[in-house]
């Protein structure tokens, strides 16, 4: 069971942030600009990654990953700078929707004292 | 101790992301409310998540104490893990307003 703790950490993540999705505009009903807003920073995370595993700055305790090995580095790291991100999107998304949502609760009572 | 192999690299990542909206983007994300309620939150995940990946204890990641500042706070969680952390995540923010900007 050790072996899947950093993939069931991850899983963990997307599946608490999951139903931050159903408000706002949204962030996986966005596929495409989801995936412009992710791509070039992923890929300037990786190449820094597998260096700095191929230096030995860092790297996984073979305990604790799943031993599946995409190039240059565990799955799990991969999954990582993905996963991380679209987490941070999602709060963002929640953030915005609850924001506008009091905006327009606060118009509401100004038009009503207004009247 | 010398730092080179992370904290160098995590505070370059910084500048650069910070350097990238104010002299490229310019989305304004830095200005708006949300953008900094929201990285508190994520800073509050971050410090269980990473907490879990890094403590000396049964770590998931173990570092290089060579490369990095030798700070780690809270917890056992390297400090140089929070600006690697910024960076990731508000370089994506960054691009994801940018395509709100340009619609």
């Amino acid at each position: 069971m050790d072996k899947w703790q950093y993939l069931l950490l991850l899983g963990g993540c997307l599946l608490i942030t999951l139903p931050l999705d159903f408000v706002g505009e949204g962030v996986y009903r966005q596929p495409g600009r989801l995936l412009r807003a992710l791509a070039p920073v992923v890929a300037v995370f990786l190449v820094w990654d597998a260096i700095a595993i191929a230096a030995k700055v860092w790297h996984y305790n073979p305990r604790y990953v799943s031993g599946i090995n995409v190039p240059f580095m565990p799955l799990e790291e991969l999954l990582f700078f993905v996963v991380i991100p679209i987490c941070g999107l999602l709060t963002y998304n929640a953030v915005n929707a609850g924001l506008a949502r009091m905006a327009t609760k606060r118009e509401r009572v100004a038009d009503r004292s207004r009247r | 101790m010398i730092g080179l192999g992370y904290t160098l690299p995590a505070v370059v990542s910084v500048i650069v992301v910070c350097v990238l909206e104010l002299a490229v983007l310019r989305t304004g994300l830095f200005r708006t409310p949300a953008y900094w309620i929201s990285m508190g939150i994520v800073l509050f995940f971050q410090v269980l998540t990473d907490g879990w990946l890094t403590k000396l204890s049964a770590p998931i990641v173990i570092y290089n104490s060579e490369h990095t500042s030798g700070i780690r706070f809270p917890w056992d969680i390297p400090v140089e893990d929070f600006l690697f952390g910024w960076a990731l995540v508000t370089g994506v923010l960054l691009l994801w307003e940018r395509q709100r900007v340009k619609r």
